[in-house]
């Protein structure tokens, strides 16, 4: 099939959806689909070839961060020649309520259109107010498929249309292989953590609680602490005895991702908050590190209901600490963890998740692919507007 | 001796029928939009709800089951007479009737004689399910649409009949390694695709 991706931010800042759109467009075209990206991009020599430059996105200041806008002339001329060429089965945007190049090929493109929303938002104003102003171009979307199920629930709030639950793609590939880090710490019973270091809801300070009792029962126990925040003041809080035993790396890049989960016996995933997907936890999982994780409704998901990893009580230590010793101490329920994430992750690698995404451009298309025309109304669109 | 005034006037006269003109001709062509948008997605559903009622056909006839056998043969005839223009909810009830007979316990206890003819079942109720959410969704931006006192006074949508939405009991028939845990994920996502890609979620 001709598919055409549309991605509202700029592709060379690191973000989630970019990581997303540019797997998804790798696995489709390995997957033997013809497909070209759209995007936003500040040098555009960072562009893989399949992907065309949109424009500079704008950077607006917006409700305390920062929102980067692309709804000029320029843009919105490319856009339409990008159609124009390409002549696609079906186009995809992703996060199309964002003002930048999915909203443009929405109001610019005829024919099937599916939309993915990546992010949850519960009560937007921004989104209630320009609910009027955006459904002539949500009413060109054919489909909408939501990662989560809260993204889910935000269109259904918002949008008031339901929508398929597809979830992130995981590369298992890159994480399987990945080597061990060189500075990982000594012994074999290191307890990985990943996350912001001094967010509370990521809940390192349950696993730092823990600690004390689980030097106690395996002397050997040590933490491997990948994030960004203040390390400082996180060894502060820890007993100075048991200090060394604390190994924090910092921020970490996405390439060495895989190669933290691979630096240790067991991956905990101690959050209090609510989580709307664990993604985390996947890719522990296609790392082959057995996962020690809150009970708590995404992760107990992930996780099948605890087969295919190990739950404690959300914020008790005590809970943690005798978990992690006894999955520590047990070489062979390692293995078999590890085996069942193994299984479970295969259904959330990119091919598998690439293969579902087709089946719903495969149903809006049609039998027939209609193809997917630069809009006959554009230019009254534009007049009105 | 026309004034400046008057010719404002006339100018102006003339920039706001140009306006309302273009904004109706907007709204025609959105209005144009959707009820193909609604074409293709019946189109979509009723070939999905064909595929299903031929592969119950297919699974009833390779395990003799009567029941199901019977109420796909009135599926098919119902599907048969169903005219292109009548409304698709006349087809509810046999659909429905379908839907029960395929989750009757001995449909289930065909997985060991004729698996693949289950799956083929279990793929098409999942892609009947889906053309169907995808065809509620058109009809309710079209009901939107159509339902505003603009598009009525002006009769912009012609004559045509609203679209009915489509409702069926399409859930889906418990499977997945024998202890029916996923079914609520199956029906969430629901693409048809997915008894094929899920199989790791198996235990």
């Amino acid at each position: 099939m001709k598919i055409g991706l549309a991605c509202p931010y700029t592709w060379d800042v690191p973000g989630g959806v970019q990581v997303h759109v540019r797997d998804l467009a790798e696995t489709l075209i390995s997957l033997g689909h013809d497909v070209s990206v759209i995007t936003p991009v500040n040098n555009e020599s960072t562009l893989p070839p399949y992907a065309v430059d949109a424009g500079h996105a704008v950077p607006v200041p917006y409700n305390g961060s920062v929102a980067r806008l692309l709804m000029g002339p320029v843009s919105a001329a490319r856009v339409r020649r990008w159609l124009r060429e390409h002549d696609f089965d079906v186009l995809h945007v992703h996060e199309p309520t964002a003002p930048s190049v999915s909203l443009l090929t929405c109001m610019l493109a005829d024919g099937p259109i599916v939309a993915t929303f990546h992010t949850s938002n519960p009560r937007s104003k921004i989104l209630t107010a320009a609910h009027g102003a955006l459904q002539p171009s949500m009413e060109k979307i054919r489909a909408r498929i939501a990662v989560s199920e809260a993204a889910r629930r935000t269109i259904v709030e918002h949008l008031g249309a339901d929508a398929l639950l597809i979830p992130n793609g995981v590369a298992v590939d890159a994480f399987r292989d990945a080597m061990p880090l060189p500075t990982r710490p000594p012994g074999d019973a290191t307890v990985v953590f990943l996350g912001r270091i001094d967010e509370p809801r990521k809940g390192l300070d349950v696993l730092l609680a823990a600690l004390p009792a689980l030097v106690a029962r395996c002397g050997q126990a040590r933490l491997l602490v990948a994030g960004p925040g203040d390390g400082e003041a996180v060894l502060d809080r820890v007993d100075p005895g048991l200090r060394e035993r604390v190994r924090l790396l910092g921020l970490v890049s996405d390439a060495d991702k895989p190669r933290v989960f691979r630096s240790g016996e067991v991956y905990c995933a101690p959050n209090t908050g609510q989580e709307s997907f664990g993604i985390v936890l996947l890719e522990a999982m296609a790392a082959g590190t057995p996962v020690v994780a809150s009970d708590i409704d995404a992760f107990r998901r992930v996780l099948d209901d605890g087969q295919a990893g190990r739950l404690f009580p959300a914020g008790d230590a005590a809970g943690l600490a005798h978990t992690l010793a006894e999955l520590l101490a047990d070489q062979a329920e390692r293995n078999r963890l590890a085996e069942r994430g193994r299984a479970v992750v295969a259904g959330y690698d990119w091919p598998a998740i690439a293969k579902r995404i087709a089946g719903v451009y495969e149903m809006v298309a049609g039998d027939v692919p209609v193809s997917v025309a630069v809009s006959s109304d554009s230019e009254t669109m534009r007049h009105s507007a | 001796m026309t004034t400046l005034r008057e010719v404002l006037l006339v100018v102006l006269t003339v920039v706001v029928i140009v306006l309302i003109a273009t904004y109706l001709t907007w709204l025609a062509s959105r209005l144009d939009r959707l009820a193909v948008r609604v074409t293709d997605a019946r189109a979509g559903l009723t070939s999905q709800l064909a595929l299903r009622v031929a592969a119950a056909g297919e699974l009833a006839r390779q395990c003799e089951l009567t029941e199901l056998g019977a109420a796909a043969a009135r599926t098919r005839a119902a599907q048969a007479v169903l005219a292109a223009d009548s409304p698709l909810d006349d087809a509810e009830a046999v659909e429905n009737n379908l839907s029960r007979a395929l989750r009757s316990p001995a449909v289930a206890a065909t997985a060991d004689r004729a698996p693949d003819a289950l799956h083929a079942v279990d793929v098409a109720a999942a892609r009947v399910a889906l053309a169907r959410q995808l065809y509620n969704d058109a009809v309710r931006d079209v009901r939107a649409l159509r339902g505003r006192r603009l598009v009525r006074v002006l009769r912009l949508a012609g004559r045509g009949q609203l679209p009915a939405y489509f409702e069926i009991d399409d859930a889906l028939p418990p499977r997945g390694g024998g202890d029916g845990k996923n079914d609520g994920d199956e029906k969430n996502t629901g693409d048809g695709t997915l008894n094929g890609d899920m199989t790791g979620f198996a235990p």
